[in-house]
């Protein structure tokens, strides 16, 4: 009992004292961190900005509407920062998929970002988080073996959101540079798996067949949904600047995650895959698929070292795990 | 042609069939009923069935003794051996014996850079072939290798596949007494040609890079490294055993930072198996790839791909030591240089020493 007083009391002021501010409540980020938080020892009060409030979330979460691609966002949510009281900034207003409406997509993850810096910046929060992703690292034939949070950004040229997601953390490097007290962290998960936890990606991978490409079987890595939720938490808690990578432990070929989960691979060449997704993205479904497929070619495999010196972040789930996990709830879901 | 079935024989066909039929009812449990509770009907049923097939049978019966004995022997033999034969166990071993690399099994864990053990295992003994019987690879200098956590390996290289990569692997393994087995570095265009690179990775090679490079030999892993990079798999045969020049040292920086003991390489023989006559740039450019034109490659097509039987001869020179030199020192340009030239000459001289000793390319 004591112990736990104590880890409440040590847990307490990092988070709880003041406000946390959340945008994008309605990502599975969000929302699911917003649950977690509430449901633990020493629930911060929580500030969510958003366009809508999930149902679940209602009456447990100081709401605030607020549309981050308007023009004048940014003093909005800095007097709402301010009243209040937050010091802490979860930014995961982003869309988890790439959003067909190109200008909505830049706007929202470019300027609502730029918008929501400013505010920080303006309301004196001492702390901003913000989801980005690994995948602006991007596949390419010669990325090293791990790729170093130092490395070149340099996502597919026709993956917009990508494109969007790797210049906003050019954004948030300048805008670290500029405000020192203010500690800034990006996160940059590879590619999410768990039993809840949709995107388009797992949703290629959901079918009985799934498409790979002839002749290449790389590396893939996977970070598990509540690895991923405990890894926000961490960055929440402890103060580390600057971008980190978070996997889970372990790599493993395609072919072997196919084979491990008994699904069947279905090889095309990959010149005609890569036609064929030209006409795929004139349907305008919102993937850019030519940037996925470069996926199922080139390794893309990132260093967690410095997340794990750093933040303390010990990933629960191997790779295999994740996708295992993931899986057998699709699997009971009645997808095979 | 349309000869009629003797009586005889017919007979024989039937019963067989019968006895064949009894045979399955009596292991299957078809003329006995399962449940047991309904005794009256079931013996009914019994009653029922049991006349009939005798019936049937009768006429058959008298026909079976002229069967000669030995049909009935080798049908008793068939029937048994087929009862022994275990089809899961057959294609087992089957799927064992024709363990083409790619084709064959793969295990569920790999390493960081994609190292498969399982595959490796398998595919050793299409390694120990090729070493054996194509190349007839004979190793000389090994005893000079130092058994220290950290080798550098820096070999020539040139044919169009990283066949002396794998070959010079293969000997380490095979003939020091560490019994470690190095992992070479490829060049970046493999990584984009199909079938190859997934299968290379699961043998242990990663891309050469800096980064790769220092992990592994950070992690004690003893690593091969091949200077020439594309120059040299792509280099004309005209020019085979002159090495190409060697990029910009990063090998000779790296091996200094981490203490690595850097074993020059002179494989003999490899440059024959591929000769490329040349490379035409209209092709590169049209297919993104480099497409080398060798006496039997897009003539013969995929045949040409076969690499030619030369003799091998893998010379291992004296290692290289940099205990004694600073950090400074190791990224000093100048210094870099100098001994990146150094190491450059220890082979040529090695390819220069070995090549006058061998009679002919192929015995």
């Amino acid at each position: 009992m004591a112990d736990k007083l104590a880890v409440a009391a040590r847990r307490e002021p990092e988070l709880g004292r003041r406000g946390l501010a959340i945008t994008g409540l309605g990502t599975f980020t969000g929302a699911r961190l917003a649950e977690r938080l509430l449901e633990g020892d020493a629930p911060p009060r929580i500030v969510a900005l958003d366009l809508r409030l999930p149902r679940r979330l209602e009456g447990r979460v100081r709401f605030h509407k607020v549309d981050l691609t308007e023009p004048t966002a940014d003093s909005l949510v800095a007097e709402i920062l301010q009243k209040e009281e937050c010091d802490a900034v979860l930014h995961a207003a982003f869309f988890t998929d790439p959003h067909p409406d190109v200008e909505l997509s830049h706007e929202l993850e470019v300027v609502g970002s730029l918008h929501m810096m400013n505010a920080a910046a303006a309301a004196g929060v001492r702390k901003l988080v913000v989801t980005s992703s690994a995948q602006i690292y991007g596949p390419h034939p010669d990325n090293p073996g791990f790729l170093g949070e130092d490395h070149e950004l340099r996502p597919h040229r026709q993956a917009h959101a990508l494109r969007d997601r790797a210049e906003m953390e050019g954004l948030l490097r300048v805008f670290a540079q500029r405000h020192r007290d203010v500690v800034v962290t990006a996160l940059r998960p590879s590619w999410i798996m768990g039993p809840s936890y949709e995107s388009s990606v797992t949703r290629r991978f959901e079918s009985a067949r799934v498409l790979t490409l002839l002749g290449y079987d790389p590396l893939f890595q996977f970070l598990h949904e509540e690895d991923w939720l405990d890894a926000v938490e961490l960055a929440l808690e402890r103060d580390v600047p600057g971008p980190l990578n978070l996997a889970g432990d372990g790599v493993l070929p395609l072919s072997t995650l196919l084979r491990l989960a008994g699904k069947r691979s279905l090889p095309l060449p990959h010149p005609l895959v890569y036609r064929a997704a030209q006409l795929d993205s004139l349907a305008r479904t919102g993937d850019p698929p030519a940037a996925f497929f470069d996926h199922l070619r080139f390794g893309w495999v990132v260093d967690t070292r410095r997340a794990r010196e750093q933040l303390g972040f010990d990933p629960v789930y191997t790779t295999q795990e994740a996708w295992m996990s993931f899986v057998v709830q699709r699997r009971l879901r009645g997808y095979r | 042609m349309n000869r009629e079935i003797p009586p005889e024989v017919l007979a024989e066909l039937r019963a067989s069939v019968r006895s064949l039929r009894r045979e399955l009812e009596s292991r299957f449990g078809v003329g006995e009923a399962p449940e047991p509770p309904p005794a009256e009907s079931d013996s009914l049923e019994r009653e029922a069935r049991r006349p009939e097939p005798e019936l049937e049978h009768e006429p058959a019966e008298p026909r079976r003794p002229p069967a000669p004995g030995w049909i009935q022997q080798l049908r008793d033999e068939v029937s048994a051996r087929l009862d022994e034969i275990d089809v899961v166990k057959i294609y087992e071993s089957l799927r064992e014996r024709i363990a083409i690399p790619g084709s064959g099994d793969i295990s569920a864990e790999v390493d960081d850079f994609g190292l498969d053990e399982r595959y490796l295992q398998r595919a050793r003994r299409w390694l120990d072939w090729l070493y054996d019987t194509w190349w007839r690879v004979e190793v000389a200098g090994i005893e000079g290798v130092p058994d220290t956590p950290r080798v550098l390996f820096v070999a020539n290289t040139a044919g169009i596949l990283p066949w002396d990569a794998l070959m010079i692997a293969h000997a380490v393994e095979r003939t020091h007494p560490s019994r470690r087995r190095p992992r070479p570095m490829v060049s970046d265009w493999i990584a984009t040609l199909p079938f190859s690179q997934s299968r290379l990775a699961r043998l242990g090679a990663v891309r050469a890079c800096a980064e790769n490079a220092e992990r592994l030999l950070g992690a004690n892993q003893w690593v091969i490294a091949f200077p020439e990079g594309q120059k040299g798999s792509l280099k004309p045969f005209r020019e085979r055993y002159r090495l190409q020049r060697f990029a910009r040292g990063g090998f000779v920086s790296l091996a200094a930072r981490l203490r690595a003991a850097l074993v020059p390489v002179a494989v003999i023989g490899s440059e024959e198996i591929h000769p490329i006559l040349f490379e035409p740039r209209i092709l590169r450019r049209l297919l993104g790839v480099p497409v080398p034109v060798t006496p039997t490659f897009p003539l013969l097509g995929p045949l040409g791909v076969i690499p030619l039987p030369s003799r091998w001869r893998i010379r291992f020179g004296e290692p290289i030591w940099f205990d004694d030199v600073s950090p400074e020192r190791a990224v000093d340009p100048l210094y870099v240089n100098r001994t990146r030239e150094r190491v450059r000459g220890a082979i040529q001289n090695l390819l220069d020493e070995e090549l006058p000793r061998r009679r002919s390319v192929f015995a």
